[in-house]
């Protein structure tokens, strides 16, 4: 390997620190990376075939300007554990970014063997294109899982694994890494863009459950050179059914917001598995298969079933009116302090009218959450659900090119009246 | 034999596209051999409030099997995670099968398979920033000031570092014009016109749009069909208003930012100060009655004499505002109609003759439970 970091190097017939040393570098057969996108935090396992001679080998591994943690590099036959056998391990002092194993093997012997370590530095991410129907109804959902290398390392044909989960994990990788430098890799291009190993269709990623975390195994083998990043496809979903709600929330959006949800659910053509965190961007078909931009969310993890909004802003073709059309105080109460008499309580009685106008060619959803404070009760000849302690929720549905009006009565009672 | 395409996106006029067909050398090699294709069918679409997508065509030239295509923006402001590259034809066999991104560029490869050499036209989708847009107005207004002329203007300004040498820009209504559009450059184009449109004049008497107690002069027009517009949402901008003169020209009367207009609301546009209307408030009465402890209502008559130097009767609209809870007194008088628009707000109209001669608007009301 051209960059071998970390490198591998048998040492032989040498003092364990001598001036002049011979090594061999035996090459990896295979590699292995979990990358796990809660944490920065990598699973790297690599293979490598050595020959031991009867007594006595030292092993030494050392990776300079990489992230990878010292605490968990790991050593393990695959094949003749029984003759080989780890005396012990030794970090030299001039050295914090190398270890020499002694190896003791029974007889002469080739081997099979496995290095894990940690790494910081590889990450991943996901991301997702929606692109609407005409109609607006349905969307084509396609989801890309994107890798980023900024190890130190470039690891070439290996495999790759995604872990959708937080882990929990006591000290950072970086940190125990012992803030290595990144950036040396001038002749990274190469591999990513040599396309001779590639295969000539998409690559599967299989999907699996493992306790609270599911893993995706990018099919075959993946080049990525230090620095870049690649993003594969997931999965494409056609036929996703998508509701536009105009939604009035104050808590979490400003005015009258155009929300187009979808769930992760079976009836929505998905739900085979959690979708990973990312960016939701959705794009509208015109004719001709031509694109407009809609909008775009940052999602957390999606788990199954449950439901994604994406902002699409203020809609020109939507009017929406609130005013107070009548203020009024009743149930005056007062109390004597001394010889002074003074108001101790009150109800508030507020008149508000809401008028829709839906411009568009097609019959329109809204969601209006209105928000109150204090002691107050809310009636309306419309009929409204309590979301929580002080929030009323209208949910209507305005006809293509028209108008609803909605009007409702807020009684709130201060001071001594209140009984919150 | 690889072919490696190369599309680089032009920053300045020194940056140009290429096309590379790269023999069986290391694709890391220094030397490359690169063709060029030409940007095809480019639409820029203006439908979300404030992002640009920018979509173009190419035609490749792919060899069968894995082809890398190089895609670089250096210079331009595009949105790296917006890139959407696909087969023109939705039937097409030929798949991007991924897409990997150097350090420290802006830039991307993707390796498409194609099933056969053949020559096939892809779509580059991609959101920008720095293209702005901005819509204004320029209204002529007949001599009787009845009706006017309104046309639409739609301008784009290009900060984007992008070069649009012939681009169809299609605003958020549908409405779409060709046209060239430099890095720096920006253009206005009519997009839409319409004829006799209706309109309102209104003397308006508001002091919270004129504290000093003026009166505004307003144009009023409705977006709706039978008054000669409703075909699209206007959208916010500035309206400059002409007026028809005895010479058959027009002079400058004044402009105004029209608001966002929905299909079915009106536009008010103020034109400046009619100077020969004149208006002058009093306080008459402002007496605080039925004490109960600290709580109290007061009783108030405002009274504001209009008065009127045009040869011929006018209207005036009288907005006013009172806050908390109030009632208005059945001993107001001089206006021809009121209406109570929300709890703070009273729309009075009166007419006033002209000439001079001054009428008396009373408002009487009493504000209750203040305290």
């Amino acid at each position: 390997m051209r960059w071998l970091i970390p490198a591998l190097m048998i040492a032989l017939a040498a003092p364990a620190f001598a001036k002049e040393e011979l090594v061999t570098l035996p090459t990896r057969n295979t590699v292995q990376l979990t990358i796990y996108n809660s944490v920065d935090l990598t699973l790297v396992r690599e293979t490598r075939n050595l020959t031991f001679k009867k007594g006595n080998n030292r092993l030494q591994f050392s990776w300079a300007n990489t992230l990878i943690d010292p605490t968990s590099v790991e050593f393990r036959a695959l094949t003749n554990p029984d003759k080989i056998e780890v005396l012990d391990t030794s970090y030299p002092a001039q050295s914090n970014q190398m270890l020499i194993w002694t190896i003791s093997a029974e007889e002469a012997v080739s081997a099979n063997v496995e290095i894990s370590y940690f790494t910081s530095g590889i990450s991943w991410s996901a991301e997702y294109h929606g692109v609407l129907a005409a109609d607006e109804g349905s969307m084509t959902l396609t989801a890309y899982v994107t890798v980023h290398n900024r190890s130190g390392e470039e690891y070439e044909d290996a495999s790759v694994r995604l872990v959708v989960g937080t882990i929990n994990i006591v000290e950072e990788i970086a940190r125990l890494a012992g803030g290595a430098s990144q950036g040396q890799r001038e002749e990274a291009y190469r591999g990513m863009r040599d396309a001779a190993k590639s295969g000539d269709s998409k690559k599967d990623i299989v999907k699996e459950g493992l306790s609270e975390y599911y893993i995706y195994t990018v099919e075959g083998k993946e080049t990525i050179p230090d620095k870049w990043s690649k993003r594969l496809e997931s999965f494409v979903q056609p036929g996703v059914p998508v509701r536009t709600v105009y939604t009035l929330d104050p808590m979490k959006y400003s005015g009258l917001t155009r929300l187009l949800t979808f769930k992760n659910d079976e009836a929505h053509k998905l739900g085979k598995e959690p979708l990973p965190a990312g960016i939701v961007r959705l794009y509208k078909q015109h004719a001709g298969n031509r694109l407009g931009y809609v909008g775009a969310v940052a999602t957390e993890y999606i788990a199954k079933k449950d439901e994604v909004k994406v902002n699409a802003g203020a809609d020109l073709e939507v009017s929406f009116k609130h005013t107070r059309r009548s203020l009024k105080k009743e149930n005056l109460v007062f109390q004597w302090s001394g010889n002074r008499q003074y108001l101790a309580g009150w109800d508030t009685v507020e008149t508000f009218h809401i008028e829709l106008k839906n411009f568009r060619s097609r019959n329109s959803e809204f969601e209006l959450n209105l928000v109150f404070n204090g002691d107050f009760t809310f009636t309306s000849e419309i009929a409204s659900t309590k979301v929580d302690y002080r929030t009323q929720r209208f949910t209507q549905t305005v006809n293509a090119n028209g108008k609803l009006e909605i009007t409702y009565v807020v009684r709130t009672r201060n001071g001594s009246n209140a009984k919150k | 034999m690889k072919t490696k395409l190369l599309l680089t996106l032009a920053a300045t006029a020194a940056f140009t596209s290429f096309i590379g067909v790269a023999t069986e050398q290391p694709a890391h090699a220094r030397i490359k051999l690169a063709t060029l294709p030409d940007k095809e069918a480019v639409v820029v679409r203006f439908d979300h409030p404030n992002v640009v997508i920018v979509e173009e065509e190419r035609t490749l030239t792919l060899q069968k099997g894995v082809n890398n295509v190089d895609f670089s923006w250096a210079g331009t402001n595009i949105d790296k995670g917006s890139i959407i590259f696909r087969p023109v034809d939705e039937k097409s066999t030929t798949v991007v099968l991924s897409t990997s991104y150097p350090p420290g560029e802006a830039a991307l490869t993707w390796q498409i398979n194609a099933t056969e050499a053949r020559s096939e036209k892809f779509r580059l989708s991609y959101l920008m920033a720095n293209i702005q847009r901005e819509t204004d107005y320029r209204a002529v207004v007949s001599a009787d000031e009845k009706t006017c002329t309104f046309r639409h203007y739609f301008k784009i300004r290009n900060w984007s570092g992008g070069q649009f040498d012939e681009a169809d820009f299609i605003t958020r209504d549908g409405k779409t014009f060709e046209k060239g559009l430099a890095n720096g450059e920006a253009k206005r184009v009519l997009v839409n016109r319409w004829d006799n449109v209706k309109l309102v004049k209104e003397y308006n008497y508001d002091p919270q749009r004129q504290s000093e107690g003026k009166i505004l002069t307003d144009y009023v027009l409705k977006n709706a069909k039978d008054h000669g517009l409703g075909a699209i949402p206007l959208e916010y901008g500035k309206v400059r208003i002409y007026q028809q003169d005895s010479a058959g020209t027009t002079a400058f009367t004044g402009e105004d930012w029209g608001r966002f207009t929905p299909i079915g609301d009106d536009m008010r546009l103020n034109i400046g100060i009619a100077q020969d209307i004149k208006v002058e408030f009093k306080k008459m009465v402002n007496d605080i009655e039925n004490r109960r402890g600290n709580v109290y209502d007061t009783n108030e008559v405002d009274e504001y004499e209009i008065k009127n130097f045009k040869d011929g009767e006018a209207e005036v609209i009288f907005t006013l505002r009172v806050d908390g809870e109030w009632e208005m007194q059945n001993s107001s008088s001089g206006y021809t109609s009121f209406e109570r628009i929300d709890n703070e707000t009273i729309k009075f109209k009166v007419k006033v003759p002209g000439k001079g001669e001054p009428v008396k608007l009373k408002f009487h009301y009493k504000r209750l439970n203040n305290w």
